[in-house]
């Protein structure tokens, strides 16, 4: 317990012994995090965004043209049986007509010079959230093509496609910046605990001669880089929320992209909590990569 | 106690020893004597595994120190204590806390460490500035306290680095008596230094290096 409360002290001392290099680490890194925060917050919006879409996603199944009726029934029991279908509803010949009326009333009288309706009676398929990847959706699509009496299955593929791949996009980006950037605050941090371990070259000596472990001489300098980390990571959250905070009574007041401003999110406090984890991570690496040049310089 | 066979050491290709073969037998006071740059220093930094020697080996307490694994070398430096010429006290902490600090690298218990700390100011005579820093200590009660931190885990050797290299004659005459005492004790004492008053002042072995070689013994007192 004493020997704790010795290194806990330590470490204390380190901090405030260098309290004007502490506090520009702790800002710069808190800068660092917030770039590499700003993409983690684009891309868990852009994430969520997907997922309303995704919602929204409806399959069109359409029926042969002349099929019987038990035929119509038959294809609906096997939909309903199907775990990949949400919801379902059907369109029969004389909606589907009634409908394109609604949707087109200055187009309507193209239908007429064809003599009978020519659009087809469909079912519309919502599939279940568990089945709504590009992959999965295409996948069924395929399955259902095939069954007699449908003549064809609709989506939005490529509408699907271009959203998942902008999604991967974000992802690849934000994982190379948050790489680059990460590599950057350890590199902030390894400085200033550099610096403190110059400071102190003289103490190290002295524990090294009386018989101190390796660990007994580390640990205060790591507690100092999880102490900066943190600090570093929770300021950068507090940044990124500010902004977030900003863009949103921007877009109030503004009125542009009306209605997104309900569906933007920020980080939920397990991600907050992940967040300022990884800042202590990268904390105690910066330390440990100072410390280990320490130990192999011998000052 | 402490045994040197054939060590050899050079920086640069300058030989700091060379062949020395030393048997130092346990309870024994032995001063080393040599100019500057003797390597003396190089001697005691071997005993305690901050150096290794380019050739021979070195036994210190039955083990050999030459072979000790990086991770192996605080538990050794545990058991011998340290005495250096500028101290190397802490400033900002208390002259408890300096003595105290070879104990608390090594887990003991708040009790423990209280009645140990005490025993060896006690001993050095600096008891009553246990609470002061040391820089406001005079340069005699420093060399006390550094005694104090080399002796509070009771160790087998203690090894003096130009122990009085910063104090006047007075002086010199009570740290070296202090030394005669841990000795008495049972303490295995190495004590080098480049000051021949110093060996005017001790009844014991003497051992000189010249640039790196042993001389032949002999044994001065007053």
């Amino acid at each position: 317990m004493r020997t704790l409360s010795y290194l806990l002290r330590e470490a204390w001392a380190n901090i405030w012994t260098n309290r004007t290099t502490t506090v520009v680490a702790i800002f710069t890194t808190a800068f660092t995090l917030a770039c590499v925060g700003v993409f983690l917050l684009l891309y868990v919006n852009l994430r969520a965004a997907a997922g309303w879409l995704q919602d929204d996603i409806k399959v069109m199944v359409y029926l042969s043209e002349g099929i019987a009726g038990s035929t119509v029934s038959d294809i609906e029991q096997q939909l309903r049986a199907d775990r990949a279908v949400g919801a379902l509803h059907f369109i029969s010949k004389e909606q589907a007509l009634g409908e394109f009326r609604a949707q087109f009333p200055s187009d309507s009288h193209l239908l007429e010079g064809l003599g009978q309706n020519p659009l087809p009676a469909s079912f519309v398929v919502t599939l279940a959230p568990a089945f709504r990847s590009p992959d999965a959706v295409r996948r069924w699509a395929e399955r259902v093509a095939a069954v007699a009496g449908v003549a064809k299955v609709d989506y939005n593929q490529d509408w699907l496609d271009a959203l998942s791949t902008v999604i991967r996009s974000i992802e690849v980006v934000a994982i190379g910046i948050g790489l680059i950037l990460s590599a950057a605050a350890v590199t902030i941090i390894a400085n200033t605990i550099r610096l403190t371990l110059f400071a102190r070259r003289d103490e190290i000596a002295i524990l090294r001669l009386i018989g101190a472990t390796k660990t007994f001489i580390r640990i205060p300098y790591l507690l100092e880089g999880a102490v900066l980390g943190a600090l570093g990571s929770t300021c950068s959250l507090l940044m990124l929320k500010a902004l977030y905070e900003l863009f949103r009574q921007q877009m109030r007041t503004t009125g542009r992209l009306r209605g997104l401003e309900q569906l933007t999110v920020f980080f939920p406090l397990s991600i907050c909590l992940v967040l300022v984890a990884i800042g202590i991570i990268l904390g105690c690496a910066g330390s440990f990569l100072s410390l280990r040049r320490f130990d192999e310089a011998k000052v | 106690m402490i045994q040197l066979v054939h060590v050899t050491k050079q920086y640069d290709r300058r030989p700091a020893l060379c062949d020395v073969t030393l048997e130092i037998p346990k309870g024994e006071f032995v001063l080393l004597m040599g100019p500057s740059g003797a390597g003396k220093s190089t001697l005691l930094r071997m005993l305690i595994g901050a150096e290794r020697p380019d050739a021979g080996q070195v036994f210190v307490n039955g083990k050999n120190v030459t072979t000790l694994k990086g991770s192996e070398i605080p538990y050794h430096r545990r058991k011998v204590g340290t005495v250096f010429q500028d101290f190397r006290l802490l400033e900002k902490k208390s002259v408890f806390d300096n003595v105290a600090l070879p104990l608390l690298v090594q887990g003991i218990s708040r009790t423990d460490i209280k009645r140990k700390v005490t025993e060896a100011l006690r001993a050095v005579g600096v008891e009553h500035k246990r609470d002061q820093l040391p820089m406001s200590l005079s340069t005699g009660e420093q060399q006390r306290v550094c005694i104090a931190r080399a002796i509070v885990n009771g160790p087998v050797v203690l090894l003096a680095d130009e122990p009085t290299g910063n104090l006047d004659p007075a002086l010199t005459g009570e740290i070296i008596d202090l030394f005669k005492l841990i000795n008495a004790r049972g303490t295995t004492v190495v004590v080098a230094t480049h000051d021949p008053s110093v060996m005017t002042q001790v009844n014991r072995r003497v051992v000189t290096l010249v640039r790196g070689s042993l001389m032949p013994e002999q044994r001065v007192g007053v």
